[in-house]
């Protein structure tokens, strides 16, 4: 493993903040050396400058989206947090689907749902799980469900939906796998009657959402914990804009918006907590 | 000292005595079967760390229908399958449907202690892994219960503050009774 110098960190640390928005604490090395090393050693670089270095020359930015991939964590459990799902399906969804049903236009009334840091897919096709499972008649909404991720190979192991034994089957009934999985030697691979309820697309959090539209249920969980204080403002304040109305914000179960943005009021169902604009 | 429980199976008595033997002076728990029924009626009873068992067998339950069986009853139980050497390509099968490794016969004991070797420090590893997503969401789950109820406290507390703000700023009542009125919505807390 590559060790990162002193004089290397400021650098290097600016330059994962600028690609990502990632914000590492340059004390704690460790997380360089043990997820980037393998990219320096890939491309033949001795040191961290020379990654670096050789990153910000790399027109076609390959690069770049390596160490993007290298340096954002995955989550890889379905249904982490039994929470947020159980929420979703007694109150969120009700909630939404009543009230979009209410407008009698006699068009199938359209729910907009985005997993804002999908990594490789599984928190959205959890949720895609909870709307099979509680909706009997799938065809008279229109259902458009989202996932972003910041890293390229993310979004394609999403978008491809194979998972491996170990890290499908925490979490996950055996029932709901058999039901919604099929096996593929050693790697699960979610059925197509859930993979064509989802789209996955690359975003940086950081940048602007343009054309995203709003979003009736936006699940944003365990990413701004990877920000800073004045970004992880900047964040919900962007999520506030994309939020219907009268729409539901979803964030990890050990985060906390006060202090970050006034915008949002937390609410309570049980044993979890969602937001709503005020 | 040895925890770990093998169940040997093979119907060839010689090798099955001599795994017996080699695995036992190993100080591992060792059971035999000598064929694919016997095998089923021990995985059925008690359950075992690793099943090392021959391939071809005579009878309906080769070593593929122990594979499967061993896995139905335990997905933990890791099987690994004895092969000649001609039957190379049944073993990958047999990996794909789940099987840890093989080896080609003759057995080779130091390549067989070192698969198991490999398979315990593996097995180790999954169950350490385990362990700490355990301990992780416990400590999760405090932490969340604790963030949440002070996420709603403050929300009140702000609502509240809001509140008496507003009576506070309020020109048409007199100072007194803003004072009073402050107090009031103040003492509810």
């Amino acid at each position: 493993m590559i060790k990162i110098k002193p004089n290397e960190i400021k650098t290097v640390a600016q330059y994962i903040y600028d690609i990502s928005g990632i914000f590492l604490d340059s004390n704690k090395t460790y997380l360089f050396e043990t997820r980037l090393s393998s990219v320096a050693e890939e491309l033949g670089c001795a040191s961290f400058s020379e990654l670096h270095t050789k990153a910000k020359s790399d027109r076609s930015k390959n690069i770049e989206r390596k160490i993007v991939d290298a340096i954002s964590t995955n989550e890889t459990l379905f249904f982490r947090d039994k929470g947020p799902f159980e929420l979703l399906q007694h109150k969120l969804l009700p909630e939404i689907i009543d009230a979009r049903s209410n407008a009698s236009t006699g068009l199938r009334p359209n729910i907009k749902i985005w997993s804002a840091a999908s990594s490789t897919g599984q928190e959205l096709y959890s949720i895609a799980i909870v709307i099979k499972e509680l909706v009997p008649d799938l065809s008279r909404y229109s259902f458009k469900l989202m996932g972003t991720d910041i890293s390229d190979n993310a979004v394609a192991q999403a978008s491809y939906g194979k998972y491996n034994k170990f890290e499908i089957e925490r979490g996950l009934p055996k029932a709901q796998l058999q039901r919604y999985f099929t096996p593929a030697g050693e790697f699960w691979k979610i059925k197509d009657e859930i993979r064509a309820m989802v789209n996955f697309r690359k975003l940086n959090l950081m940048s602007p959402f343009v054309g995203l539209g709003k979003f009736d249920i936006i699940f944003c969980r365990n990413v701004a914990i990877y920000f800073t204080l004045n970004d992880r403002k900047k964040l919900f304040n962007k999520i506030a804009d994309s939020l219907a109305d009268d729409g539901f914000l979803v964030i990890g179960s050990t985060e906390s918006l006060t202090g970050v943005s006034p915008r949002f009021v937390p609410k309570r169902h049980l044993r979890s907590i969602f937001y709503q604009k005020k | 000292m040895n925890s770990l429980t093998i169940l040997v199976v093979d119907d060839d008595p010689v090798i099955r005595r001599l795994l017996e033997q080699r695995l036992r002076k190993a100080h591992y728990g060792v059971e035999v079967a000598e064929d694919g029924y016997q095998a089923e009626k021990l995985l059925q009873q008690k359950r075992f760390d690793i099943v090392l068992t021959d391939l071809m067998m005579p009878g309906g339950i080769g070593g593929i229908e122990v594979l499967e069986i061993a896995k139905e009853i335990d997905q933990n139980t890791e099987v690994v399958l004895i092969t000649a050497h001609s039957s190379v390509d049944s073993a990958v099968e047999a990996m794909k449907k789940g099987a840890i490794d093989y080896l080609e016969k003759p057995i080779n004991f130091d390549e067989l202690f070192l698969r198991i070797e490999k398979i315990v420090n593996v097995k180790s590893l999954l169950r350490n892994a385990r362990d700490i997503h355990e301990a992780m969401d416990a400590t999760e789950n405090a932490a969340s219960e604790t963030i949440q109820n002070l996420e709603i406290m403050t929300a009140k507390l702000q609502q509240r503050l809001d509140m008496v703000e507003n009576e506070l700023r309020d020109d048409a009542v007199d100072a007194d009774n803003r004072i009073n009125r402050a107090l009031d919505i103040l003492a509810g807390l």
